[in-house]
């Protein structure tokens, strides 16, 4: 079996090769002659081109005879090989410069070569040489030569809704550029049209000129029979041409007027808005015969063929079969009508309206498709053993005849309810009654209570009346809050000095007053003094963030009122530090009550202070 | 002294929900006993039809309507009352007041099924067949939390959410690990979904006001009174929309359904499309729900 796979594929390859060869082989040969333009001044020179299509291996043809012209130089040998879409293409070109020396109508006559025995003649070309015009800027240009368009249908005569292929042609000779193409369809009355295929390009000898062509297509049909025209079709677009400079003799202009500075520059280009317009293309559209047109005829015109299908064969009375008709073939597609039943007996089936969907598979030379129709019928009988005829008529323009398809019954198999056999559960088959019956629904009935207990509670408290709830709401909110601030309180210890001074300064001065006291009772009364005397200036220097050795009376004064604190408080203070500093210093210590007092006074000093700060 | 402030404060919180828990407890038995009751007094009535004994089977269902109404008329709302309440009303051929107690089951389990199924079963026994609007599957599919959760579900999974957000939030300010924002965001994009779900379910039931007939037949008028003529007839169980109370009137509209088509066409040809009918209803006739 993988050998005689193998034995295809090999096959396959060796077709899709030769194949292909084959088809590069199979290019005629051919031989042209072509000129670069048919009008020309004596001051001109002519490009003439003998081109050999279909090989390279070939001697020269022979240089046609030519009046009026002298050989500047030639020929000049060029070698093509193009590939497009898979297919190869070879051509070989000698291309002369001719100097026309003579005016009036000159006949470049035809060439000759001989290949494989066989001699290929090319066609000759005219060109009118005419006196050299004064001079000028530039030379004038022969824009219908250089561009033109054509509207033209494949034939002349069609049948109503028959297919009409709409040509639109831009010609534009080869090599020169055209821009911003702007192409206006014509008015399409009495047709219905369909777009075929993408844009073609390809290349068309014309008097002697090569042009290229770009090519527009739309499949027409036409609706009414009689004399139809298709209006024009417009086309603008922009031709870029080098314009050709007089030299004034200057050095300067012999280096500015080289190509390459006119391209870099974009100097010598002129663009020349062109626009055309086609003429009108008329059309001779005939009425479909009425002889041997068939009854279920209705309207299809083209190249058809139908299939038809249904989903079930096997149903009951009165259950749905959907019926599938395809319509498919070459033609207008969207006009195909439903193909007939051909129903004897109305009472057989119950029929309903066909939906239908429309597949366009081919638009390249002709509109090819398909259109599915999907039919419901409902059988009526037992006795029923196959879905009616499906016919289709539809008129073949290329034999000029009407034909007709008939697709044969479709056989089906129609039961009763009765006779349907029940879903058999856990039964097994011995046990089963010889006289089944159908599971029949007597009454439909509303599902019992529900009973369980656990599930059981107020759905209709409202929440705020759970404590749990609210807990949950209030609590993460008060928590976020005192942790932001205990955070931040943290960090700003650690960061802020003054801060830390400033929170710290209180209990800074309550261990101070403690160690005086300490001192006190140690009976050490310069320690004690000097105690209460740091208690005091560090609580400041602190609570205003200096250092504690600037904290001076005055300084300490100002600062205070700066704070706004009473003025007595103020005295107070520079009081006590002048009174602590003088005992501190001095033989006059006082008693020890004395002492103890300064030692109150000292911390309800603290503590007005800390309430002013 | 603030510490003596606060003790107090917490102590008497205590108190307040310990006697608050204790109150449900007590009402929450009773609510047992009464419900134990009416699905007894139910069950019967169900035996009695089966026997053919209608007159008993009315009586016991009588009974057990009475008990679900009372254990609801004491401020209990649980859906599995109104389902049952519902069934009574159902085999006591109160349709509409049946329809009622189901579409009010329904808001408390909207994931129930049994619910849904006999609801169908009530809707498609009812005289009027008023095209009544349902969410789009597609809706219900994409939003399905918002289907499936009753009001308290959804009030508990956003404070949930929003728990753990705070918590979050507070495990950033201590631990300042940047890789709880991510998580922060996606929490309360969910919380935020879930508020505005829970908005949008408090708007539904209770911006919106609707209703169900529970009379066999009464009339639509064109004002709020019976001075004014009557617009159209209405069945029992047909569903409207409150619009306006005056005095003992609703203002009231139902979703018609209408055929539009030859009368040559099948009704399966015909297109189905919807009328709104307005008008002014008795208080008595319509039961909110």
């Amino acid at each position: 079996m993988k050998k005689s796979i193998g034995f295809f594929v090999f096959l396959a390859l060796l077709i899709v090769v030769f194949g292909g060869r084959g088809k590069m082989y199979a290019q005629e040969v051919n031989l042209t002659t072509t000129v670069n333009k048919t009008l020309l001044t004596l001051d001109d020179k002519l490009t003439l081109t003998l081109t050999v299509y279909g090989t390279q291996d070939v001697s020269p043809p022979t240089f046609p005879e030519i009046e009026g012209f002298s050989v500047l130089y030639g020929p000049q040998i060029s070698a093509q090989t193009r590939i497009v879409n898979g297919a190869v293409s070879v051509s070989k070109g000698y291309t002369y410069v001719l100097q026309p020396v003579a005016t009036g109508k000159h006949t470049i006559g035809p060439s000759t070569m001989e290949y494989k025995g066989n001699r290929y003649t090319s066609s000759p070309v005219i060109v009118e040489v005419i006196e050299s015009k004064p001079s000028s800027g530039t030379k004038s240009i022969d824009l219908d030569k250089l561009v033109f368009t054509e509207l033209k249908t494949d034939k002349e005569e069609a049948y109503v809704y028959e297919q009409v292929t709409l040509f639109f042609r831009l010609y534009f000779q080869k090599g020169l550029p055209v821009a911003d193409i702007d192409y206006t369809a014509p008015a399409i009355k009495n047709f219905m049209e369909e777009k075929l295929g993408d844009q073609v390009q390809y290349e068309e000898i014309r008097d002697g000129i090569i042009y290229n062509v770009l090519e527009l297509r739309t499949a027409i049909f036409p609706i009414v029979s009689g004399e139809l025209s298709v209006s024009s079709a417009k086309l603008k677009c922009n031709l870029i041409v080098q314009e050709q400079r007089n030299r004034s003799g200057s050095p300067y202009d012999d280096f500015f007027s080289d190509s390459f500075f006119d391209d870099f520059f974009g100097r010598g280009q002129k663009k020349y808005p062109v626009e055309r317009i086609t003429n009108p293309v008329l059309l001779k559209v005939k009425p479909l015969p009425e002889t041997g047109k068939p009854k279920e005829f209705k309207g299809a015109v083209g190249n058809f063929n139908m299939e038809a299908s249904v989903k079930t064969s096997r149903v009951k009375v009165g259950d749905p079969i959907t019926l599938s008709v395809s319509v498919y073939g070459d033609g207008n597609i969207q006009t195909i009508n439903e193909p007939e039943l051909i129903i004897n007996n109305k009472d057989d089936f119950k029929i309903y309206p066909a939906e239908s969907t429309t597949q366009i598979t081919n638009r390249e030379e002709v509109i090819r498709g398909r259109k599915v129709f999907s039919k419901v019928i409902e059988p009526q009988k037992t006795e029923l053993k196959s879905i009616p005829a499906i016919v289709f008529s539809y008129f073949d323009p290329r034999e000029n005849r009407y034909e007709t398809i008939t697709k044969e019954p479709i056989p089906i198999t129609v039961e009763s309810w009765e006779q349907e056999i029940p879903i058999q559960l856990t039964l097994s088959q011995e046990k089963l009654p010889s006289s089944q019956q159908q599971v029949r629904l007597l009454t439909q009935d509303i599902l019992p209570i529900m009973t369980g207990l656990s599930s059981l509670k107020n759905q209709r408290s409202p929440f705020y009346k759970n404590p749990f709830t609210v807990g949950c709401l209030f609590l993460p909110a008060v928590v976020l809050i005192t942790s932001f601030f205990v955070v931040r309180h943290k960090d700003r210890l650690q960061t802020d000095i003054g801060y830390a001074r400033n929170r710290r300064a209180h209990s800074v001065a309550n261990k101070r007053l403690g160690m005086a006291e300490s001192a006190l009772s140690g009976g050490s009364a310069s320690e004690f003094y000097a105690c209460l005397s740091g208690g005091i200036t560090e609580y400041l220097a602190d609570k205003f963030n200096i250092p504690a050795a600037s904290a001076s009376g005055d300084k300490i004064a100002d600062l205070l009122r700066n704070k706004r604190v009473p003025g007595n408080i103020v005295e107070e203070v520079i009081r006590c530090l002048s009174d602590f500093d003088y005992r501190r210093f001095s033989s006059d210590t006082g008693t020890k009550d004395e002492m103890e007092h300064s030692l109150n006074i000292a911390g309800q000093l603290i503590t007005k202070l800390e309430k002013q700060l | 002294m603030i510490r003596a402030r606060f003790c107090i404060f917490i102590l008497a919180a205590l108190f307040f929900c310990t006697e608050k828990a204790f109150a449900d407890q007590l009402s929450k038995d009773g609510v047992v006993k009464m419900f134990a009751a009416a699905n007894e007094n139910h069950m019967q009535a169900v035996k009695f039809i089966a026997e053919k004994n209608l007159q008993g089977a009315n009586k016991k269902l009588e009974e057990a309507a009475l008990q679900y109404e009372m254990i609801l008329s004491k401020g209990f709302g649980n859906g599995q009352v109104y389902y049952n309440l519902g069934n009574t009303y159902y085999r006591l051929g109160e349709t509409g007041k049946a329809i009622l107690n189901y579409r009010k089951a329904h808001r408390l389990m909207p994931r129930n099924a049994e619910i849904d199924a006999n609801l169908r079963l009530a809707k498609n026994s009812i005289e009027d067949k008023e095209v009544y609007y349902e969410t789009p599957a597609v809706l219900q599919r994409v939003f399905f939390w918002f289907f499936l959760m009753n009001k308290n579900e959804i009030i508990a999974f956003s404070v949930s959410l929003y728990v753990i957000v705070m918590s979050l939030f507070i495990a950033l300010i201590i631990l300042k690990y940047q890789w709880l924002k991510r998580f922060i965001i996606g929490f309360s994009a969910g919380l935020l979904i879930a508020v505005v779900s829970l908005g949008i379910k408090i708007y539904a039931e209770h911006g919106t006001d609707r209703g169900v007939v529970i009379t066999k037949k009464c009339s639509v008028r064109y004002g709020p009174g019976e001075e004014y003529e009557a617009k159209y007839e209405i069945h029992d169980g047909a569903e409207c929309v409150i619009e306006q109370v005056k005095g003992k009137w609703y203002k009231v509209y139902v979703h018609v359904g209408i055929k539009q088509g030859d009368a040559l066409q099948t009704d399966g040809d015909k297109k189905e499309d919807k009328e709104i009918r307005r008008g002014w209803l008795h208080r008595d006739d319509v039961g909110a729900i």
